[in-house]
């Protein structure tokens, strides 16, 4: 199924998105090249997770555009983007706990029946412990599994874009090791993915290109080394997590000085 | 005998009346109180097309069952649809479902009258099986076989469906159910329309079984299935298919053994005495939802 789940360019333009008063999103444009891995970083509450929804067609843009592939989506209802390939493993991973493993996967196959039991044992290949379990409810995995349960269940819709919403979210770093893993693995095989992540040495560590997103902003954005190199990433977002990779660490809400930002 | 055979009979009505409440409860967290006027609609449907159109029994009952549907979908897109994303949407839908119920009856009220309509003599077959020392109709023996074929239907649907799982999908999570592609509106609309169906299916058994259709009777059989979706533990179908058996045997046994007039005085006081032993319900789950 690699070679069918060939990548597509994603666009974003100019988009807002607000919650009554609240303005989440203000004006942010990402370009994310088919077949790429693209990072969306940030701390806490600077509008990443608000970004994907809009993709996503989850809340309504309320300026702005989504294009794939050129085509405008930005009306699109979330159903319509998932049977176009643009799904998204959801920050908190949002597994069914009362369904079993099974029926998960088969959910994330809503519109992919005819390649159910194709998609079914890709999933199982990929990750054992699912194929042990499918019959019990998935609220008995461990924070990990779920993790798994939530990209194999994305999987099974087929991706073109995957949008992941900060997947090592709560892991222990083995298993944050074992996610960028499954990660990469899945871009290699051609899919697009646009990765939300507060784990940002992690992030750009594994993706071509990065943007740094601060109270509803793009603040900075450029090739994923540039980032990593870049003197202010590596003193908000970085920090100590270069000598001790601890997620944690990341999570401090950098702030920036207003002075305009390289546009590297 | 007798008294278990027709309290079983009953008691199905029941029971196919309380799952369409209980269907829609459990998947979108919403209390159709129209749900009462598509019963008494059901029946005056299935009464018209049987009488006045001259249709066949059979052909009336699936008319009916038909007719629900699109009563379903009516409620939903008047009473619910248009309160969706308010952060009151469930108290307003309860009130505005009052509403619509109360324009149903006012409807049937103008088109049929305020008289109990009743299905000529020789409507029915008049073959009667006998067993075991009970007598039944070939007519409730019929009327059994719809109500447990629906209610059995209707498990399997939610249970082992594709549809059934993305029910069980946006109950549990309706955000999840959107991210995984899922049409919510679409699958509350198909809620909404089977639950219906099942309502407007016990309002025709039901007149059926005692040949008797006002517009009042969804009024008296509105608190029974509250009562038996509430005892049966709220959102579960197998909870109120066994309360609402609970509640016919119930009421017939009262009947029999102590007189009418307690009939509804056993019948509730047993429920309440079941909600004190089991809080959540028969078969209900502590159910801890996020707003
Ligand atoms: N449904 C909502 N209603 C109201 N405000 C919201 C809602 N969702 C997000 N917000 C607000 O919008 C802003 C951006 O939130 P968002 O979840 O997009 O941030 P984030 O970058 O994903 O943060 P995190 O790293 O914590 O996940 C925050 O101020 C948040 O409180
Ligand atoms: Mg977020």
């Amino acid at each position: 199924m690699t070679a069918e789940r060939a990548g597509a360019v994603l666009e974003v333009r100019d988009v807002h998105v607000s919650y009554g008063q609240i303005q989440a999103v203000r004006g942010v444009s990402l370009t994310v090249p088919s077949g790429s891995l693209v990072t969306l970083i940030g701390a806490n509450g600077a509008g990443k997770s608000s970004t994907l929804a809009a993709i996503c067609g989850l809340v309504r843009a309320k300026r702005g555009q989504v294009l794939v592939d050129g085509e405008d989506v930005t009306r699109w209802r979330s159903h319509r983007l998932v049977e176009a390939g643009v799904v998204q493993v959801p920050e908190g991973r949002e597994i069914l706990a009362t369904l079993t493993i099974e029926e998960n996967l088969q959910l994330g196959a809503w519109h992919q029946g005819r390649h159910l039991a194709e998609g079914l044992a890709d999933v199982f290949g990929r990750f054992p412990v699912l194929a042990d379990r499918r019959r019990l409810p998935a609220g008995t995995l461990s924070g990990g599994e779920q993790q798994m349960l939530a990209i194999g269940r994305a999987l099974l819709a087929r991706p073109r874009i995957l949008l992941m919403d900060e997947p090592s979210m709560g892991l222990a770093p083995m298993l944050v090791d074992e996610v960028f893993g499954v990660i990469e693995r899945i871009r290699a095989e051609g899919t697009t993915v646009l990765l939300v992540e507060q784990n940002a040495h992690r992030a750009l560590q594994a993706a071509d290109h990065g943007y740094v997103m601060e109270t509803g902003e793009v603040i900075l954005e450029g090739p994923a080394s540039e980032l990593l190199a870049n003197e202010r990433v590596v003193e908000a977002y970085l920090g100590e997590a270069f000598h001790e990779p601890d997620p944690a660490v990341s999570d401090g809400g950098g702030r920036f000085p207003d002075a305009a930002p390289p546009r590297c | 005998m007798q008294q278990l055979v027709n309290g079983i009979f009953l008691g199905s009505i029941y029971a196919l009346f309380a799952m369409g409440y209980t269907l829609v409860f459990g998947v979108l967290d919403l209390l159709n109180l129209a749900h009462q006027a598509v019963f008494m609609l059901g029946a005056f449907i299935g009464w018209l097309l049987a009488v006045e159109f001259g249709w066949p029994l059979w052909a009336a009952v699936i008319g009916a069952v038909a007719a629900g549907a699109i009563l379903g979908l009516l409620i939903e897109r008047i009473a619910f649809a248009p309160l969706r994303g308010r952060p009151d949407a469930h108290f307003a839908g309860l009130i505005s479902s009052i509403a619509l119920a109360i324009v149903m009856v006012a409807v049937a009220l103008g088109i049929f009258g305020p008289q109990t309509l009743r299905f000529p003599p020789g409507s029915f077959p008049s073959a009667r099986v006998s067993f075991a020392g009970a007598t039944v109709s070939v007519l409730q023996l019929v009327i059994l076989a719809v109500a447990v074929t629906m209610m059995l239907g209707l498990n399997w649907l939610v249970a082992s469906t594709r549809l059934g799982r993305a029910m069980r999908a946006v109950a549990e999570n309706p955000r999840a159910a959107r991210v995984l592609g899922i049409n919510v509106e679409r699958v509350t609309l198909i809620t909404f329309m089977l639950s219906s169906a099942l309502g407007s299916t016990a309002g025709i058994l039901f007149a059926l079984a005692f040949n008797s259709i006002r517009v009042e009777m969804g009024l008296a059989i509105e608190l029974k299935g509250l009562a038996v979706i509430i005892v049966g533990g709220m959102g579960s179908l197998p909870g109120a298919m066994l309360g609402g058996l609970l509640l016919g045997l119930a009421e017939v046994f009262s009947v029999a053994r102590i007189g009418s007039g307690w009939r509804d005085v056993v019948a509730f006081g047993l429920l309440f005495a079941i909600l004190l032993l089991r809080p959540h319900g028969l078969l209900g789950r502590k159910r801890v939802r996020e707003v």
